[in-house]
């Protein structure tokens, strides 16, 4: 499954960076995150809840481990989450780049998916991940504006 | 563990009260808990309609059900339909026309029939054809199952083999 | 009295009643005292190492009574055995690979069993299979064929340095000369997708060991009840009489529950020795389209050399065969493909080679058709396209190229998948092409209401193919005929039944013989105790090969009952006739005697017997064909295609067929309808759907489409019958055959309809949103 596009935050590329990888804000931003933590230097783990279709909402256990970091233009995520509904796995390269005010984040991720969820939820699988992705994205720039306007993180 | 819930169901006439988890499914229900082994399970999830009964006399699928649902209402299954060796008119029917080969989908399709048997005593071929295509059979390829629902619809209850003589 | 003969009439079914009041016992329905539950972990992953797998936490889930994985079973763990070993073809590769019963180390396909979970109920097993933690480390996957067999793809087996599970070239004559002698060659790629025989009951497996009398009995969904017997006493240690396999009513076989020695089938048994409990595992419908074979693709590149006026010169063909991750079931499937795709014509040069590939997708076994239809496929398509190129009609291509009736039997000169050469015992093709045109209506279609209907926009179009079916091939089956002092007959055999009505058929057979009403017989099939020689019911055989033994047992208690009557009587044998369950004196119908008296006379309790009879009124007796037999048939179907969205509409469809004598008219129709329903399901509407990954995309009934009463015509039938020669009932196999050239017809049906817009069909399945694909690409290439 291929997921990529585009997103601009309405903030300077060190500050989306910084939000991008802290793993507080994953966990209140990314849809269904029951937990994540950094647990090493380029290793975040945690729990996230997923329902597709007829499956639902099952917790799976999620490892993401950050490569070719070029702060703060560029990362790569190697993603493995396993579940008893199935698995997901695969590479989702970011870039931010300075636009204006803003920054403009482009995304591509390249991943597969298997077992159950695969099995009866491939129907809905790219609707349900484009639909995760806005929802996330959104949140991200909701905590983004809230952090520019002086809120607390 | 989870909880017990105590539910009382009348199944085919006879009311049954247990103690069931929540999760349990009416046609694991039916067939294990009391059982009704007429009733069958082809694909839990609402596809095949093998598992269809009746609740307070509509078809249903009872692997979409709980047990707990059921709880004060009243179910029949495919061992309500004939009167000690005598045959239902659609058994009957479906045994003279040839509708069922290795008989696993028949209870289902037969439990559907009922009802629509009832609401629609004179059904044109299509309105046959799709009632009938809520269930799946892999047997018979369904033209024997028409037939014998028009047979019945046409001949009424009783034994149809002498009407095939000419 | 005499009654009349049964063979040939459409008696009632004796089984319905059972059925029809949901009496008959299924495995599911199986309950014993204290019986536990099972359920198998299964890969999620198509392809990788099992690194580890520790069930600690599922072990302690209260109602969790065990749970074993590979590490557990000890010597017990071991691959199942090769069933069909290759055929003698020389020259032949074939490397075997047969399923686990647990993964050990490394996993082959999605929903590969990686552990089994005992406990309370299937609900408690269900949640302990969330407590078993897996690692594994995913591997590429084997998927497409062709790049299966390229030098640096990823090895399924890598014991073979290669995916290459078979090569086998068979060929006669010399195709080359045919080539250069051809007018025309006609050239393509085929591909033929097939999907899950999806039986509405899905497999299951109830063991039951009784420690006191050392008696273990299985119930299972099995075709092949003997031999999963004789498996199962080999490997637990036990004598063979010792196990009993009992398949009671099976809901719907149609070929994978004749694989053998499922991992299930050989863990229950053993798991229920040790732990001393009775066990039960059901599969649920998701867990059969993984764990429960079925039967997938084939990439064909044919080529047929023909002479202007539209005679075989020659074919070529080779194809890619995916046989899955396991090759237990041998070359069946491919075989059949390469024997099937001759056809009832003649064709004097042929060269054919396959390769079966293993690939990280469940085992492929046959599944009804047998890989049949994907050689009628190629077959019936190169005559279509050779037809059009020359301008001939396409049933007059056909015409000219069959076999005549006159030229049986018939030496194709090639092996075929019961090792023997295929020679067609006796068939009438062009009699059943003259029928079906005629019945299909379609000289006045041609001429005049197709080119009608186009002048008013409306696209219909009309497809004739023709088939062989090889059927009714050994080894042999067995049947035991008594007669009881009541008077009822028993009829056991050992072949099993799914729906094909054997309690009826087989009780006609023997009714017959034995001049008694059919309703006194009753037949039992699939229960070792009762029968324990035999095969298995497969490959369209019953009728044929236990049918045939039936009537020899039945033939032979008759011959006891003339022989015990006659002296009895006081008349010689041949003054006597049976009939309405009684023997008498031909015209002199006062003196008589029972068969449940005579059979009580032959079992004294006290006196002598004369030397060398036997007591009672029983005997046994076997058949095993020479060969398989040919059954053959055309289809002809009428469709409506709307261009715009692809939809089509089967307006009518005719099989006339021939499958030798026929013993009960009503029961071969009903195989008919609902082998054609199973057809159209594959010309149209199901295909198993798996990604690069090996993930199957749609494992479930919302997204796998089995056709409904909206989707199947009426079947409109006719017979012929050329009674085969290799059994004394002169009876050909029919349980396949609806199903066998369906793709075939639909294919040359929608081509028709759509001719003109240079759509050329040359793959099945073709689902609507394909076909629509392929009118957009000719609208836009054509312009």
């Amino acid at each position: 499954m291929i997921v990529e596009g585009n997103h601009f935050f309405p903030g300077p590329r060190e500050v989306v960076w910084a939000l991008l990888l802290d793993p507080a804000v994953l966990a209140k931003t990314m849809p269904g995150t029951a937990s994540i933590a950094r647990v090493g230097d380029d290793r975040y783990e945690g729990t996230m809840a997923m329902g597709i279709g007829p499956i639902t909402a099952a917790m799976f256990d999620v490892v993401i481990t950050m490569t070719d970091r070029a702060e703060p233009e560029h990362y790569t995520m190697q993603i493995e989450g396993r579940g008893k509904f199935g698995f997901t796995r695969g590479k989702a390269a970011v870039t931010l780049a300075s636009e204006g005010a803003g920054t403009s984040m482009h995304y591509q991720a390249d991943l597969v998916v298997g077992g159950k969820i695969a099995a009866v939820g491939q129907r809905l699988l790219d609707s349900v991940s484009k639909l995760m992705l806005r929802q996330g994205l959104d949140a991200m720039t909701r905590e983004l504006e809230h952090r520019l306007a002086g809120g607390a993180a | 563990m989870t909880a017990q819930h105590s539910i009382e169901v009348t199944v085919n006439g006879t009311r049954h009260a247990r103690e069931v988890e929540p999760r349990l499914l009416l046609s694991d229900f039916l067939r294990h808990d009391l059982g009704l082994t007429g009733t069958h399970v082809g694909c839990e999830h609402g596809v095949c309609g093998a598992c269809t009964i009746l609740l307070d006399g509509e078809a249903v699928r009872s692997c979409l059900v709980f047990a707990v649902q059921a709880d004060g209402h009243a179910v029949e299954t495919v061992e309500a339909l004939a009167t000690g060796e005598t045959l239902h008119p659609i058994q009957q029917a479906f045994h003279e026309t040839h509708a069922l080969q290795c008989g696993f989908c028949t209870p289902g399709i037969l439990m559907t029939l009922v009802p629509f048997l009832r609401d629609h005593p004179a059904p044109a071929e299509s309105a046959i054809r799709e009632v009938l295509s809520g269930h799946l059979c892999r047997c018979t390829g369904y033209a024997n199952i028409v037939a014998a629902v028009e047979r019945v619809a046409r001949y009424g209850p009783g034994t149809h083999a002498e009407k095939d003589a000419q | 009295m005499i009654l009349g003969s049964y063979m040939g009439r459409r008696v009632l079914r004796l089984e319905d009643a059972k059925l029809l009041t949901g009496r008959a016992l299924f495995v599911d329905d199986v309950e014993l005292p204290g019986m536990l539950h099972v359920a198998f972990l299964r890969s999620d992953d198509a392809h990788g190492l099992l690194r580890s797998i520790d069930a600690t936490a599922a072990r302690e889930r209260p109602g969790v009574h065990a749970v074993y994985t590979a590490a557990d079973l000890g010597d017990y763990w071991q691959p199942g055995p090769l069933l069909v070993p290759p055929p003698p073809v020389p020259g032949l590769i074939f490397n075997a690979a047969t399923q686990v019963p647990l993964v050990r180390d490394r996993i082959r396909h999605c929903g590969e069993p990686l552990a089994m979970v005992v406990a309370e109920s299937r609900y408690i097993a269900e949640d302990a299979l969330e407590d078993i933690v897996v690692d594994v480390e995913p591997l590429p996957a084997v998927a497409d064929l062709e790049a299966a067999l390229l030098p640096d793809a990823p090895l399924v087996h890598e014991q073979f340095g290669t995916n290459l599970a078979a090569q086998v070239h068979q060929c006669k004559g010399d195709y080359a000369s045919a080539r250069t002698a051809a007018a025309l060659l006609v050239a393509r790629r085929f591909l033929y997708d097939r999907g899950a025989s999806a039986a509405i009951e899905n497999r299951g497996v109830v063991a039951s060991w009784d420690a006191r009398a050392g008696e273990l009995t299985v119930w299972d969904t099995t075709q092949a009840p003997i031999p999963i017997r004789n498996g199962l006493a080999s490997m637990l240690g036990l004598g063979e009489s010792q196990v009993r396999v009992i398949a009671p009513f099976i809901g719907g076989g149609f070929g994978p529950k004749i694989m053998m020695f499922y991992p299930e089938e050989v863990l229950l048994p053993w798991a229920a020795m040790r732990l001393g409990r009775a066990l039960k595992w059901i599969e649920d419908r998701r867990e059969n389209f993984y764990a429960t074979t079925q039967e997938r693709g084939q990439i064909h590149d044919a080529e047929l050399a023909v002479s202007r006026d539209g005679r075989i010169l020659g074919v070529r063909d080779s194809f890619l065969h995916d046989t899955g991750a396991y090759d237990p079931y041998g070359l069946t499937v491919p075989i059949n493909s390469q024997c099937t795709l001759l056809g009832p014509y003649v064709v004097p040069h042929y060269d054919s080679e396959f390769k079966a590939v293993f690939t990280n997708r469940p085992i492929v076994t046959p599944v009804r058709g047998a890989g049949r239809q994907h050689g009628v496929f190629v077959m019936e398509r190169l005559l279509d396209l050779a037809a059009r190129e020359l301008g001939i009609d396409r049933v007059e291509i056909r015409r000219r190229n069959y076999i005549q009736p006159d030229a049986f039997p018939y030496d194709h000169e090639i092996l075929f998948q019961d090792f023997r050469p295929l020679v067609y015992d006796s068939g009438n093709y062009p009699a059943a092409l003259e029928k079906a045109a005629l019945m299909i209506g379609y000289e006045d279609f041609v001429r005049e209401e197709q080119p009608r209907l186009r002048r008013e926009g409306r696209h219909v179009g009309i497809g004739v193919v023709s088939y062989i079916e090889g059927t009714g091939i050994g080894p042999y089956e067995g049947a035991r005929v008594t007669v009881e002092p009541s008077g009822m007959v028993r009829v056991a055999t050992g072949v099993g039944t799914q729906g094909q009505g054997h309690f009826t058929t087989f009780a006609q057979l023997v009714a017959e013989q034995l001049g008694v009403e059919v309703t006194s017989v009753q037949v039992t099939t699939g229960d070792t105790r009762d029968f324990s020689w035999g095969t298995g019911t497969f490959a369209s055989r019953g009728a044929v090969v236990a049918g045939s033994a039936c009537h020899a047992a039945a033939l032979k208690v008759r011959a006891k009952v003339l022989a015990l009557a006659a002296p009895l009587l006081g008349v010689p044998e041949g003054a006597l006739e049976l009939g309405n369950g009684r023997v008498s004196v031909r015209g002199f119908p006062e003196r008589s005697l029972g068969l449940g008296e005579l059979a009580r006379k032959a079992n004294p309790l006290r006196g002598a017997v004369t030397p060398g009879t036997e007591p009672g009124l029983e005997a046994t007796a076997y058949f095993g064909p020479d060969r398989g037999n040919a059954a053959s048939g055309v289809h002809a179907m009428r469709v409506e295609v709307d261009p715009d969205t692809a939809e089509v509409k089967i307006t009518r469809y005719v099989v006339v067929h021939d499958c030798g004598t026929v013993i009960n008219p009503m029961v071969v129709e009903a195989q008919v309808q609902g082998g054609v329903a199973h057809g159209i399901g594959n010309a149209f509407y199901e295909r198993l759907v798996f990604d690069d990954n090996g993930q199957l995309m749609n494992a479930s009934f919302m997204d796998y489409l089995l056709p409904t009463a909206l989707d199947v015509p009426t079947v409109e039938l006719a017979h012929i019958e050329t009674p085969s020669p290799l059994n004394p009932l002169g009876a050909k196999g029919v349980g396949e055959a609806g199903a066998i050239p369906t793709g075939a017809a639909f294919a040359q049906a929608v081509e028709d309809a759509l001719s003109g817009t240079g759509v050329e069909i040359t793959e099945i399945p073709l689902s609507p949103s394909r076909l629509y694909e392929l009118i957009a690409r000719a609208r836009g290439g054509a312009g």
